[in-house]
C-alpha cells in the first residue's frame, strides 16, 4: 500500500467508526483547522510539548491547565492503525494517555507518516517490552447497554475529531516529560 | 445468584420469561441485532481462516497452559506487577480484599469483569465494608437493582428503559425519564465523581500477553481506562485460560473478539497495560496486582471438556442460541448463559447442580457455527448429555419412558403390538392432550411404512 492508500484506509474506517477526520497540509493549516474545530468549546487543553501541539493558537481565556475539567482537549498522537480506523496513545511520550478520555472532544493531531496499515505492524514495533501503556482508541465513547440504543459519550468523549497533518516534520522535538499533573493519579 | 448446592430451576425459569412478553420483545430485539451486525461485520474477510488460526492457537495454549502462566507471570512481574495466585473463588476475594485493605483503599471502582461476577467479588467486599461501584453503565444498572448479568456483553438488557427510568427514580432519586440518553448522563455524573476519588480500581482482562506481561481490555465506555489510569492501585482479577502466547497473536483476536461480540470492527477503546508506571511516564497505576484465578480450570483442563477453555467470551454463542433467545440469560440461574454458560456451569458448579441446564438445548450446532475460536459446543453439549444418562440424573419419567422404549423396540411383538395400540390410543391422547405438546404432534399414518412397501 501507497502512504496515499494508507491514509485513505485510516480515514474511511474511523468515519465509519464515528470520529471526524480532517486533513492538514502543514503546521499553518493545522492551526485554522483545529481553530474551526474547537469553535465552540469553552476550554480548551493542549500539553504544548510537541512541536504541532505548539504550534496550536488559542485565546488566552480559552486556555486551561486542567484536563479534568476542560471541555476539549487537542493533542498529538502516537500514531494510527488504518486497519481498525484508531489512533494509538501511548505512555512512552510521557503525557498521561487518559487526557484525551476525560474531555467531551477530543481533537487527535494526527502525523499522516505514523499511520500503520495494520494492526501487526504496530505491535510489532513494541516487540515483547511495550510502554506502560498503549491505547488503540476508536471512535467516540459509546453504550448500548440500553435497549441497545447507540449512545455517545458514556463516561469519554463524545466526539472525536483526528487532523491528519500531510509531509515530514523534519526538526523533532526533544521528547520531555509531560510537566505538573492533576487528577487523581497524583502519586501521595 | 444461585447458591451453588441447590438444583438450578431451569425450566420453572424459562417457563416464567416465556410468559414475560417485555423480556421477550427484548430478547427478539437484541439477539436479532447482534446477529445480524456480526455476519455484515465478517462479510468480505476471511473469517473462516481466522477461526481456524484463532482455533489452533488456543489449543496450543491449553497445551502448555502451566508453561504459558509462568512466563506471563515473569514478565508480568518483570515490569512491576504482583501475582496473586488463587486456587478458588474464596481464596480470590481474601486475596483481593486483603490488597485492599492493607493500603487502606476503600473506594472501589470496577470495570466490567465475568470471572468476578463468577466469585461473587463485589458481594463479598461490601461484606467486608468496602464500597464497590461497578462502571460499565450496564452492570451499574445492575448493582443498583441488585440483579446479576443477562448476557455477557450487554449484562443489563433483560430492562426495559421505563424499567431503568424508575430504578434511577428510586434509588438515586433522580427525575423519571425514560431518554437512554438523559439516563446515561445522570450515570455519568455519578460516576465520573467516583472514578476521580476511588483510591482503587478492579478490572478483569480479555486476554494477557505472555510475552510481554501485558493485560488487554476492549471497553466500548472507556470505563475501563479510567479504572485503570485514574486510581493509584490497579487490581486485575483474571482466569488462568485468558493467556495467549504473544502480543503478536493479539492483532488476530482484536479482528475477531468485537466483530463476533458486536459487530464492531473495534470497540471504542483498546488498553493494553504492562506493568506499573514507569520513569518518565505520566500513565499507569503506581502498584498493579493480577491475581490468577484458578477455580475450576485446572481440572477442566485435565478432562475430557478441556477445549471449553479455547472460549473468549464473545457472546455469538448466545445471541445465536434458540433457546436463549426465548428464555433470557437469568433462566440459566448461573453467571454465563447460554450454550457456553451450559458447558461452564455444569462443569464449575457440578452435574448435581447444574444438570436441569442440559435441557436448555436442541443440539442444533449454530453455536458452533458461530465460535470465532471453533469451541466443539454440540459436541460437549451431547457428551455432557450422555454423563447426565449415565449418572442416572435424568428426570424418573424419561428414564422410564427410554427403558420402555428400548424394551419395545427390542421386541419385534411389543413393537408390532404398540403399532396397533397407537393407531387405537394415540387419537384419544390427542384429545385428551389438547393445547399441549401431544395435541400439536402429527397423527399415525394410516398404514405403516413397511406394509406400504410389500404392497
Amino acid at each position: 500500500m501507497t502512504r496515499t492508500e494508507v491514509v485513505d484506509l485510516f480515514t474511511k474506517n474511523a468515519i465509519k467508526a464515528g470520529a471526524e477526520v480532517a486533513r492538514a497540509k502543514d503546521t499553518g493549516e493545522l492551526n485554522r483547522i483545529a481553530g474551526e474545530i474547537l469553535k465552540g468549546a469553552q476550554s480548551i487543553f493542549c500539553p504544548k510539548v510537541t512541536r504541532k501541539e505548539k504550534a496550536i493558537v488559542t485565546a488566552e481565556d480559552r486556555r486551561t491547565e486542567d484536563y479534568v475539567n476542560a471541555s476539549a482537549c487537542i493533542e498529538e498522537v502516537f500514531g494510527a492503525v488504518a486497519e481498525t480506523g484508531s489512533v494509538v496513545l501511548s505512555s512512552r511520550e510521557g503525557k498521561p494517555v487518559q487526557i484525551g478520555l476525560l474531555t467531551a472532544h477530543h481533537v487527535a493531531i494526527l502525523p499522516a507518516e505514523k499511520i500503520y496499515e495494520k494492526l501487526d505492524d504496530l505491535f510489532a514495533a513494541y516487540g515483547d517490552s511495550p510502554p506502560t501503556n498503549i491505547t488503540l482508541e476508536t471512535g467516540p465513547s459509546r453504550t448500548a447497554d440500553i435497549e441497545l440504543i447507540l449512545t455517545l459519550g458514556v463516561h469519554g468523549p463524545e466526539r472525536l475529531s483526528i487532523i491528519v497533518v500531510e509531509g515530514q516534520d523534519r526538526k523533532r522535538s526533544r521528547k520531555r516529560t509531560f510537566p505538573a499533573e492533576t487528577g487523581a493519579s497524583d502519586p501521595s | 445468584m444461585n447458591p451453588s448446592n441447590k438444583k438450578i430451576p431451569f425450566r420453572a425459569n424459562a417457563n416464567r420469561a416465556l410468559h414475560d412478553s417485555s423480556l421477550r420483545a427484548t430478547m427478539r430485539n437484541i439477539t436479532e441485532t447482534f446477529t445480524k451486525k456480526r455476519e455484515e461485520a465478517i462479510s468480505s474477510l476471511p473469517f473462516e481462516e481466522w477461526r481456524d488460526l484463532a482455533s489452533a492457537l488456543r489449543l496450543q495454549v491449553l497445551d502448555n497452559l502451566p508453561d504459558t502462566i509462568s512466563r506471563f507471570t515473569a514478565n508480568a512481574t518483570r515490569t512491576g506487577a504482583t501475582i496473586h495466585n488463587a486456587k478458588d473463588a474464596r481464596e480470590t476475594r481474601e486475596i483481593v480484599a486483603s490488597i485492599l485493605r492493607d493500603r487502606g483503599a476503600k473506594k472501589v471502582v470496577k470495570s466490567k469483569s465475568m470471572v468476578s461476577e463468577e466469585i461473587h467479588l463485589n458481594d463479598y467486599l461490601e461484606s467486608e465494608g468496602l464500597e464497590v461501584m461497578e462502571t460499565d453503565l450496564g452492570e451499574y444498572i445492575n448493582q443498583i437493582a441488585g440483579e446479576g448479568p443477562s448476557h455477557i456483553i450487554v449484562p443489563a438488557i433483560h430492562k426495559n428503559r421505563r424499567q431503568i427510568g424508575e430504578l434511577f427514580a428510586e434509588k438515586l432519586g433522580s427525575k423519571y425519564t425514560d431518554d437512554p440518553m438523559e439516563l446515561t448522563k445522570i450515570a455519568r455524573k455519578i460516576l465520573r465523581e467516583r472514578f476521580l476519588s476511588a483510591q482503587a480500581g478492579i478490572t478483569g482482562a480479555n486476554f494477557a500477553a505472555a510475552d510481554s506481561g501485558s493485560i488487554v481490555l476492549f471497553t466500548n465506555e472507556g470505563n475501563g481506562r479510567m479504572v485503570t489510569t485514574l486510581p493509584p492501585l490497579h487490581i486485575a482479577v483474571i482466569s488462568i485460560d485468558k493467556v495467549i502466547p504473544s502480543l503478536k497473536d493479539l492483532p488476530l483476536f482484536i479482528r475477531l473478539l468485537p466483530r463476533s461480540a458486536t459487530g464492531q470492527m473495534l470497540t471504542s477503546y483498546l488498553s493494553v497495560i504492562t506493568g506499573t508506571r514507569k520513569a518518565g511516564e505520566s500513565t499507569g497505576a503506581q502498584e498493579l496486582h493480577i491475581v490468577l484465578v484458578d477455580n475450576g480450570r485446572s481440572r477442566i483442563l485435565a478432562g475430557e471438556y478441556r477445549e471449553m477453555l479455547k472460549c473468549i467470551r464473545c457472546g455469538a454463542c448466545l445471541n445465536t442460541c434458540p433457546i436463549y433467545r426465548m428464555v433470557g440469560g437469568h433462566s440459566y440461574g448461573a453467571t454465563y448463559p447460554g450454550p457456553m454458560g451450559i458447558v461452564f456451569t455444569t462443569l464449575l458448579n457440578g452435574m448435581e447442580n447444574a444438570h436441569p441446564l442440559l435441557d436448555a438445548t436442541t443440539l442444533c450446532g449454530a453455536c458452533a457455527e458461530v465460535c470465532p475460536v471453533k469451541v466443539p459446543l454440540p459436541q460437549l453439549l451431547r457428551r455432557l448429555r450422555e454423563e447426565r444418562v449415565e449418572r442416572r440424573m435424568t428426570p424418573l419419567i424419561e428414564q422410564a419412558g427410554m427403558a420402555g422404549f428400548a424394551l419395545v423396540t427390542e421386541s419385534p411383538i411389543l413393537f408390532h403390538l404398540g403399532q396397533t395400540a397407537g393407531r387405537i390410543f394415540w387419537p384419544i391422547a390427542k384429545k385428551v392432550g389438547g393445547k399441549n405438546v401431544v395435541g400439536r404432534m402429527p397423527d399415525f399414518a394410516p398404514r405403516t411404512f413397511r406394509r406400504r412397501r410389500i404392497l
